[in-house]
């Protein structure tokens, strides 16, 4: 274990109110998770076992009840909204099941959209980034094709160079491969794991596909609001 | 399980989706019912109204200065039996002016009634007493009000004396011309009794007074007389004219026949002085020996020094005049001869008052050569010859003579007093008829009698004939079907138009209220395009799912119109008391009432049900064309992948040519002249409108290929393109969303520029005014002509007040008001008559008839100045006429060249053509004519009703007082030119009200519209600005930019109304009297932008609150 963590989540607790009940429905309790730079992790449970309540915890979408987090050596707990959507535009990357391009914007532009929430608009070199990451996921004939133009796998691909622009530290992936077929899904799992090489940008993929889960680095099981190691991928390989 | 179950299912399942599209076409329904039952309420209040001020009368005889005997309705009623349904009532009817008697409160312009017991019949509910004292008045409600006056209180009531010889004629009284009466208020009658009595098609109820018959007979000297008939029961006009007829004497025709026993003659003569011509054929063909006679008066005979004063001089046969006489020949009685010393052989001269000259008195003099003298006797001592001048026939002395000129009592000799005791009116003098007539014979007649000798004739058996020979329609009496044309007059007025008036208002609201409907059913449908894509997959073929879709539409839109029936009543309850408190104006204060029918209710949810129908039957077009997998595959999601920015080359085409047809009508509302025609007002904002949206909707497509078609050159991005891009996204909604929001800026702005004011330039001879400062209408004629030192004097008018005031007077044939602030349609409109040099250069022309000279419309008046296009000279019988463009083209429906068809005094018909049109003027509700041509059609009518008065600014006060003081007598009232225009623009002004607040709710629900589409256009993107905010835009941005994004479309909607605006009212604005409504406008504008804008921010607030970032989970 590295001595500073990118990423270290203490002792998380989530738990969700029900109507009718006096208490709510844990969901996360006392979730341990230490992320160093360029990890790769899958994260796996069954349907409601709270992986994208986690993800959204670890993504700053969402707050923990209980327990503390600190990315980068930031402790998230801390920080206000505006700087929370500071660490989401600066730090972290998004890939959800589905994609949300923007149907009215080119492709281009959708890459371009995370670097407009930056006060000082497009920063320096973005572009030459932008064209590198598309060139690299094969769409760099397409910049000025629209959403509706592509392939479910494209439209993805997109999204995946899209949670990049910004150079981000970790890459969240919220089932990313849920609306593509098998072949798109391992293409696509591929290419997350190449840009995780490549750009030395942790990976966290919560996923129902155990199979593909087991081609990251570490694969964590959500269970009982708790995550429990599966295996060291990296060792098995 | 069958396709009414699966309706019913989807109904209840999909209940809260559809409030929305329910509550849409309940508002659409609303405003739709509502229109209709406003509608309604006029319609039925202007048709109570019309029977109230009838009563149970269906027929009604009106003679006017015309009076017969109030027997005659007996006569009649005897005629025609009792055991019939019907009853007649004769009664005097008469104008008059009331004051209360501390003179605080006046009303001028009161319907006078004389009537017996028989008229209470003719109310509905008729009041609980029968007769009216002499020493009472029975008022009805608005006199009550107007004078403030109680049960019990004294009232002034001043009646115009009628006098049977034209008040006009020089020798007819002027002093005592009316008669005051001092009289207790004995009953106030409301509606119900007959209080609102009038023959006059208006929904406003007269001032009326009502007096005993027998009261008002014995104080204005006309005992056993009326000139009011009217019948009830089952009987038409015709009818009773054929009673009339079978029922008439001739002294209903106000003729007498009696003996002359001075020349062993029968004489018909007539208490109006002179016989009409009807009169005279009628006679000559009872009894063809008639002798005509011609008696006049001279105010002076002369033969060298000696004179002798006010002489009557008969023309006239034989026996006193032999037929070989001469016209320049004169024979002189004994008395006259020795007075003269005048013989066979010389000239004796004398002077006499033109009768026609009116209250100018000009005297003409002519010479004679005496043929011979006659003794003092027999034939030649006639005091019979000398008709009943009124002042003079009936004068003890001759010094008692109360003509209508000042007598010059010093020149009358005790020995013309003692003829006078002697011989009363015997002439002196005799002249040929045809010499009398050429000196005499003017506008009331030529004759004073006709004469038969006595043994030629029975009296009985010529009256009889001379009856059988004359018409009663030939002296003004006929019945007319007073029920059916108040009927008429309430149906065919502007009445009718209020339902499609208050659609009109309505309509933006309506529209606003279906896009609504369209907006919502159609996010509903994106909802459930996967129910439609398993629809599809079951088996079901796209149109037979659209079917089922629009069964549920058109039961929304019956449930929504049933809904909408109850607001719709309301609604109309709001309107119909606005009409009745605020806009008042626009109905001419009708008291309306709230009415609706069945009918109305039934047909109004039936229409709104089908429009909301059709509107979802037009959503659904397309749906249900996608195939089922892509429906089930993407779900909600194809909805946000759809774009639909694009925009064939054909729509720039059209723009463009829906501008250049805008540029075209205005060329041509230009090359017209005028200003501010609706149909182009409407047709070039509606093309600017299309055009200017197809213009955006190119934009939008442009922007949207901006990007390919630069390819990388522009790789930089900012957040306003962003927004713009956004806002392009569903450029369809988008431009829906400025087409609303346009139309509704385009109308609120637009119709701010259409009202009138009146106070600018109203000083100008062009304007509405005519640069007139003060109209005057008086109750009773006047004679004089205020614009001579005399006239002035005899009304005690001071000249130093009177300096720099000129008056045009008008002569006035009461009819129906033909103007805006009549809702019934003018059966028979007032005519005026005017010497149209006076009015040359005022007002503006809307429009001239061909073959008129634009530089002098105003002769075009005159017969001999017209030269009709088509060559043709004007028929006899065709008089040209001149109005108001507005009283013609709305109240009486005809255009400039066409012709109107009236009635003269006599029942003969006669054609007005309408030569020219005057653009908005206070000369709404008159037809006006030369004054020649109405003198000749309407003899009877005598003086000035009307007077349009020039009188400096500054001393407008001290006139008006002056006038008001002066001429109180005759029931004078003061109106500023200004304050009347304004009375007229009132109209249109609330109706523009009515339609900006209409127009302005419209203007509501299309921003509510607008909260929708951003409703539904955040809700469509949730999961797109949730990820905006997972990577790392904050909420506020996003807030902003969906602001921004809607604010854009608020903007271009409103700066395209504003523009549109502009560009339609362009040729009001260019008119001389027209201006941009820098006031209003921009309040409009400001207050339109703002309700925009905070149904925009209210849509977006609600949106984006809660947990947005849900949109992204994926479990």
């Amino acid at each position: 274990m590295h001595k500073n963590p990118l990423l270290a989540a203490r002792d998380l607790q989530r738990a969700y109110a029900v109507a009718g009940r006096a208490t709510g429905v844990s969901v996360l309790d006392g979730v341990e998770l230490n992320l160093n730079a360029g990890d790769s992790v899958g994260i796996i449970g069954p349907s409601g076992s709270g992986k994208s309540t986690l993800l959204n915890i670890v993504g700053t979408l969402d707050r923990a009840d209980a327990g503390s987090i600190t990315l980068d050596g930031q402790d998230l707990a801390k920080l206000d909204e505006r700087a929370l959507a500071e660490v989401r535009n600066r730090k972290l990357g998004f890939i959800f099941q589905f994609h949300y391009l923007l149907p009215q914007c080119t492709l281009w532009e959708n890459v371009l959209v995370p670097t407009l929430a930056q006060a000082a608009g497009n920063p320096s070199g973005v572009e030459d980034r932008a064209k590198k990451l598309l060139n690299r996921v094969g769409l760099g004939d397409r910049l000025n094709h629209r959403p509706g133009q592509l392939s479910g796998g494209e439209r993805q691909r997109v999204a995946v160079v899209r949670a990049l622009i910004n150079k981000p530290k970790l890459l969240l992936a919220d089932e990313p491969t849920g609306a593509l077929d098998r072949h798109n899904a391992e293409e696509l799992i591929k290419l997350l794991l190449e840009l995780n090489r490549e750009e030395g940008v942790a990976l966290v993929v919560v996923t129902h596909a155990r199979d593909l889960a087991f081609k990251l680095g570490r694969v964590l099981e959500l269970r009982d609001g708790k995550l429990h190691e599966l295996q060291e991928v990296e060792a098995a390989r | 399980m069958n396709r009414f179950t699966l309706i019913r299912r989807s109904l209840t399942f999909h209940a809260r989706a559809h409030a929305g599209v329910l509550i849409g076409a309940a508002i659409g329904s609303a405003a739709l019912i509502g229109a209709l039952v406003v509608g309604d309420s006029v319609r039925i209040s202007l048709r109570d109204m019309a029977l109230a001020r009838l009563g149970k009368t269906q027929l009604a005889l009106n003679s006017g200065d015309r009076f017969f005997r109030d027997q005659l309705a007996a006569a009649i009623q005897t005629n025609i039996g009792t055991n019939l349904n019907i009853r007649l009532a004769s009664a005097i009817q008469l104008q008059g002016a009331a004051n209360s008697v501390n003179d605080s409160a006046r009303a001028n312009h009161v319907q006078v009634l004389g009537i017996d017991s028989s008229f209470w019949r003719f109310a509905d509910q008729p009041p609980g007493f029968t007769d009216i004292p002499d020493d009472s008045v029975v008022i009805n409600e608005p006199l009550a009000n107007q004078l403030n006056a109680k049960v019990g209180d004294t009232i002034l009531i001043r009646v115009l004396k009628p006098s049977l010889l034209s008040r006009d004629a020089a020798i007819t009284p002027q002093d005592d011309v009316s008669v005051a009466m001092r009289l207790k208020v004995q009953a106030v009658v409301s509606n119900a009794q007959l209080g609102r009595f009038s023959l006059r098609a208006n929904q406003v109820a007269p001032f009326t007074a009502f007096l005993s018959r027998s009261n008002l007979q014995s104080r204005l000297k006309l005992p056993g007389k009326a000139n009011l008939m009217l019948a009830s029961g089952d009987i038409d006009a015709e009818s009773a004219d054929i009673k009339l007829e079978d029922s008439w004497k001739l002294a209903d025709a106000e003729l007498e026949l009696r003996p002359a026993p001075a020349a062993n003659e029968i004489e018909l003569r007539s208490s109006r002085v002179f016989l009409d011509p009807a009169k005279i054929a009628a006679a000559k063909a009872a009894a063809p020996n008639a002798q005509p006679v011609l008696t006049y008066f001279a105010n002076e005979i002369w033969h060298d020094t000696n004179t002798t004063p006010y002489s009557m001089i008969a023309a006239m046969g034989p026996p006193v005049v032999p037929t070989d006489l001469s016209g320049n020949e004169i024979i002189i009685n004994q008395w006259l001869a020795d007075d003269l010393n005048a013989k066979p052989g010389d000239d004796i001269s004398f002077r006499y008052y033109l009768l026609d000259a009116g209250r100018a008195l000009r005297q003409a003099t002519n010479t004679f050569r005496v043929h011979s003298i006659v003794p003092l006797a027999g034939a030649a001592a006639d005091r019979d010859l000398m008709p009943d001048f009124p002042g003079v026939s009936d004068a003890e002395t001759t010094r008692d003579w109360d003509a209508g000129f000042e007598l010059e009592t010093d020149r009358i000799r005790p020995k013309d007093e003692q003829y006078w005791k002697e011989y009363r009116g015997a002439p002196k003098a005799f002249i040929t008829i045809a010499a009398g007539r050429k000196l005499w014979a003017n506008r009331f007649g030529d004759t004073t009698a006709l004469r038969w000798p006595a043994n030629s004739v029975n009296t009985n058996e010529l009256a009889s004939a001379i009856l059988k020979n004359l018409k009663p329609a030939a002296v003004g009496l006929s019945f007319v079907p007073a029920r059916e044309q108040a009927l008429t007059a309430s149906a065919e007025g502007m009445g009718r138009y209020f339902n499609w008036l208050f659609i009109g208002f309505s309509f933006f609201l309506i529209g606003a209220a279906l896009l609504l409907v369209a907006l919502l059913y159609q996010f509903g449908l994106e909802q459930r395009s996967t129910e439609i894509g398993t629809f599809l997959a079951l088996g079901f073929r796209p149109k037979e799912v659209r079917r089922l879709l629009l069964r549920e539409g058109v039961a929304l839109g019956l449930f929504g119109g049933v809904i909408g029936a109850a607001g719709g009543l309301l609604y109309a309850k709001a309107m119909v008391s606005g009409l009745t408190s605020i806009w008042s104006a626009a109905v001419g204060s009708a008291s309306l009432e709230f009415h609706f029918t069945i009918a109305t209710l039934i047909s109004g949810i039936f229409g709104a049900a089908i429009v909301s129908a059709l509107t979802i039957w037009w959503t659904l077009r397309k749906q249900a064309n996608q195939s089922a997998r892509e429906l089930l595959n993407e779900g909600g999601d194809a909805a946000a992948q759809r774009f639909d920015a694009s925009a064939g080359k054909w729509v720039l085409v059209i723009g463009v040519l829906m501008l250049l047809g805008a540029l075209g009508t205005m060329a041509g509302a230009f090359k017209k002249g005028l200003s501010s025609s609706a149909e182009d007002f409407f047709s070039v904002g509606a093309m600017v409108l299309i055009g200017g949206l197809l213009f955006v909707r190119v934009w939008f497509a442009a922007l949207n290929r901006k990007s390919m078609a630069t390819g990388n050159d522009q790789l930089s991005m900012t957040r306003g393109q962003l927004s713009l891009r956004n806002a392009t996204r569903r450029s369809k909604r988008s431009v829906a969303t400025i087409a609303l929001l346009a139309s509704g800026t385009f109308l609120v702005v637009a119709i701010a520029a259409f009202r009138l004011d009146a106070t600018e330039d109203a000083g100008k001879r062009s304007s509405g005014t005519g640069g007139f400062a003060l109209i005057g209408e008086s109750a009773l004629p006047v004679s004089q002509n205020l614009n001579t030192e005399k006239g002035r004097d005899f009304f005690g008018l001071n000249p130093k007040t009177m300096d720099g005031v000129s008056f045009v007077p008008m002569r006035v044939r009461e009819g129906d008001e033909a103007s805006c602030l009549n809702l019934n349609k003018a059966q028979v409109p007032r005519v005026v008559g005017v010497k149209p040099d006076q009015l040359s250069g005022r007002f503006t022309f809307a429009g001239v008839a061909d073959g008129v000279d634009s530089s002098k419309p105003w002769l075009a008046l005159e017969r001999g100045n017209f030269h009709p296009a088509d060559g043709k000279p004007l028929g006899p019988d065709e008089i040209p006429c001149i109005a108001d463009f507005n009283s013609l083209m709305y109240a009486l429906e005809k255009s400039v060249g066409g012709t109107i068809d009236m009635t003269d005094e006599m029942g003969r018909p006669f054609k007005l053509r309408i030569v020219g049109a005057v653009a908005n003027s206070i000369l709404q509700g008159n037809l006006v004519i030369d004054e020649s041509e109405f003198i000749k059609r309407f003899p009877g009518e005598s003086g000035y009703r009307m007077f349009l008065i020039d009188a400096p600014p500054d001393k407008l006060k001290d006139v008006s007082a002056a006038l008001s003081r002066g001429m109180s007598d005759l029931g004078i009232e003061l109106t500023s030119a200004v304050d009347r225009m304004n009375a007229f623009n009132a109209v249109q002004n609330t109706y523009l009200s009515t339609f900006q607040v209409l127009g302005g709710l419209g203007l509501l629900l299309g921003s509510a519209g607008l909260g929708v589409v951003v409703l539904r256009n955040v809700l469509e993107r949730r999961g797109e600005l949730a990820l905006l905010l997972a990577i790392g835009y904050r909420r506020r941005e996003l807030q902003r930019m969906v602001l921004t994004e809607h604010a854009l479309l608020l903007v271009l909607g409103l700066g395209l109304g504003l523009i549109t605006a502009i560009i339609a009212i362009l040729p009001a604005i260019l008119s001389p009297t027209g201006g941009i409504p820098w006031r209003s406008m921009p309040i409009t504008l400001l207050a339109v932008f703002l309700n925009g804008a905070i149904w925009t921010w209210v849509a977006t607030r609600i949106a984006l609150r809660g947990e947005l970032l849900s949109a992204l989970r994926s479990e």
